[in-house]
């Protein structure tokens, strides 16, 4: 219970006059906060296309609340200050006040309010409170996106040197570090851990599977959540062993030089999210790829889906979701799931970044029934999903991991309970690392999977051991 | 940046007390790292795990692959929650003196 109490207390307190933020920053500002962040917002306004769009929700954003029962966040506190519209409400009284004529004026004949250090504080706060997960874009009658509206805040913030720690340290190593990703993993440790997967592969298959790197010419290039490298070995094998038994072995490659498809510049930042993508894109060039795969990442499938078109210009690629390349094969007969392997109760999480446009909802769910009997949905599901509660770059934040579990995935966890299922499937390096945590913390009998986990137990290769003879020995060596 | 002391043990750690010069690693830098952990001492076992991701961070630079780790030293992860109660990123791979893992780890 007191671990409750201390996750809803407000995040940014201050002690003997000294603040503490919520998080981790590397160089926290304290000092002329609100003309640094008027400066900022300036900047960003006369750089991007922003200005009409807040015009226009400074017009519509009516603060009628519906949005309030959507939010995850709200439900588990009840906190007014946690209602979308309240917080997208600071940043457009903000632009209101100082960047139209209207709210200039108004402050000056009227009662408009100022921008202030309180102000400030409390959106440092409220923009990492949101998981922007854009489950109230559902609900808003007039079309208010406050997940973007959460990355606006939280741009303006980093422009003033307001962002966690970790997201910084991260896509700083990415863009201007010697590795060029997120999680620091040089190219030798990225060889060694290939080698590592195809004697995996080939001790369970008995087939010998050597993962193509820095091939050119190819039609995939292949990009995961690189966490995925020290975390998710049967979520990669899955992924191989699908690509193996199609036939398109020779048709895809990993590049060295990147390989990272996370794109932390979707939560925080503007002119990270671009040029993350075009290093990607740059890669994909160098190698003369044709299209863009991307792993069981929510984040990374979306911000590669929805802008690299935007940020490549020329240089465009199609971008798929493994799953989307996995559920073609299935239709057109090209690999076969074994239906009875997998007997556990099985449920399907949505990651909010991939299911929320409907873009990637029905592909999972046709792959699953076709090798697994006993699927629950939860619900809601789908488009309508709740966010697992890590969103929006949260769950690297690890010292906000009491806010993450009491509240942002608490309806996440509710929804797992009624399931009653044994296996939760989250098809997303987030969320998969976030819902572990939350089975742990509520103690829910289950166990969080990648679906191409499942599918590596499932999957018939001619000419390799049959499933059942995996399956047999796997409960062989658990003994 | 913050100065973590322990008897003679005197070093540069980030906010979770991770080393932020893992060069400056020794056997009592170790046992220092360990205290914060709720470790008080390290086992055969315990220095076994530390020094399987001590080569292995010198060979390549970074923490290898949990699966790895649990395959080339024996252990099961339950296990290696049994000697690092934070887990194989956050207790085994500090107390060996490797920096926090940065991204979605």
């Amino acid at each position: 219970m007191d671990e409750v109490i201390e996750a809803v207390k407000p995040l940014v307190q201050r002690d003997n006059g000294k603040k503490t933020y919520p998080y981790y920053i590397e160089n926290p500002v304290t000092e002329n906060r609100v003309e640094r962040f008027l400066e900022a917002f300036a900047a960003v306004l006369h750089f991007t296309d922003y200005k009409p769009l807040l015009d226009s929700y400074c017009t519509s954003n009516a603060k009628c609340n519906r949005c309030a029962v959507t939010c995850p966040v709200y439900l588990a506190t009840g906190d007014p200050k946690d209602i979308p519209c309240y917080r997208t409400n600071l940043l457009l009284e903000t632009y209101k006040r100082y960047f139209t004529f209207g709210g200039w004026a108004n402050s000056r004949f009227s009662n408009g309010t100022d921008l202030t250090e309180e102000i400030i504080d409390e959106m440092l706060d409220l923009f990492y409170r949101c998981t922007a997960c854009r489950r109230c874009t559902t609900e808003c009658p007039m079309g208010v996106d406050h997940g973007l509206m959460t990355r606006l805040g939280r741009y303006i913030l980093s422009l003033i040197g307001i962002v966690p720690k970790a997201l910084q340290v991260a896509t700083r190593e990415q863009l201007e570090g010697e590795t060029h990703n997120t999680s620091k993993i040089p190219k030798v440790a990225l060889m060694d851990t290939l080698e590592f997967l195809s004697d995996e592969i080939e001790e369970s298959f008995g087939v010998r599977m050597e993962a193509p790197v820095d091939k050119y010419d190819r039609e995939y290039v292949f990009f995961c959540a690189v966490s995925d490298y020290l975390l998710e070995p049967d979520t990669l094998m899955g992924n191989a062993v699908v690509l193996y038994a199609a036939g398109d072995w020779d048709k895809w490659t990993i590049g060295t030089q990147d390989f990272d498809g996370i794109n932390y510049g979707l939560f925080y930042s503007d002119w990270h999210l671009e040029n993350i993508i075009k290093q990607l894109v740059h890669e994909v060039t160098r190698l003369r790829g044709k299209k863009i795969l991307i792993g069981e990442c929510g984040h990374a499938s979306r911000s590669a889906h929805d802008f690299v078109p935007v940020f490549a210009g020329k240089e465009s690629y199609p971008v798929f979701n493994f799953m989307e390349y996995t559920l073609d094969c299935i239709e057109k007969g090209k690999i076969k799931l074994n239906p009875n392997i997998i007997t556990e109760r099985v449920t399907y999480h949505d990651p909010c970044n991939i299911s929320r446009s409907g873009w990637i909802v029905e592909q999972p769910r046709k792959i699953i029934r076709s090798f697994i009997k006993d699927f629950v949905e939860m619900e809601p599901h789908g488009v309508n999903n709740y966010c697992c509660g890590g969103g929006g770059g949260l769950v690297s934040v690890d010292e906000i991991y009491n806010f993450r579990m009491n509240i942002g995935g608490k309806q996440k966890a509710d929804q797992i309970r009624e399931t009653g299922a044994e296996i939760v499937i989250s098809p997303c390096a987030n969320c998969k690392k976030q819902l572990k945590e939350l089975v742990e913390f509520y103690k829910l009998p289950c166990k969080v999977m990648g679906l191409h986990d499942l599918i590596l137990k499932a999957i018939e290769i001619p000419g390799a051991k049959s499933a059942e003879e995996r399956k047999e020995e796997a409960a062989m060596f658990e003994m | 940046m913050a100065i973590f002391e322990w008897e003679e043990v005197k070093i540069d750690v980030d906010e979770d007390g991770f080393m932020e010069e893992p060069d400056q690693w020794n056997e009592r830098v170790a046992l220092a790292l360990a205290s914060t952990e709720g470790v008080a001492e390290l086992s055969e076992e315990h220095w076994h795990l530390v020094n399987y991701l001590r080569d292995y961070y010198q060979k390549f630079g970074i923490a290898p692959m949990i699966r790895k780790l649990c395959k080339e030293t024996g252990f099961p992860l339950k296990k290696v929650y049994e000697l690092f109660p934070s887990g194989p990123a956050k207790g085994a791979c500090k107390v060996a003196g490797l920096a926090k893992p940065t991204g979605c780890v």
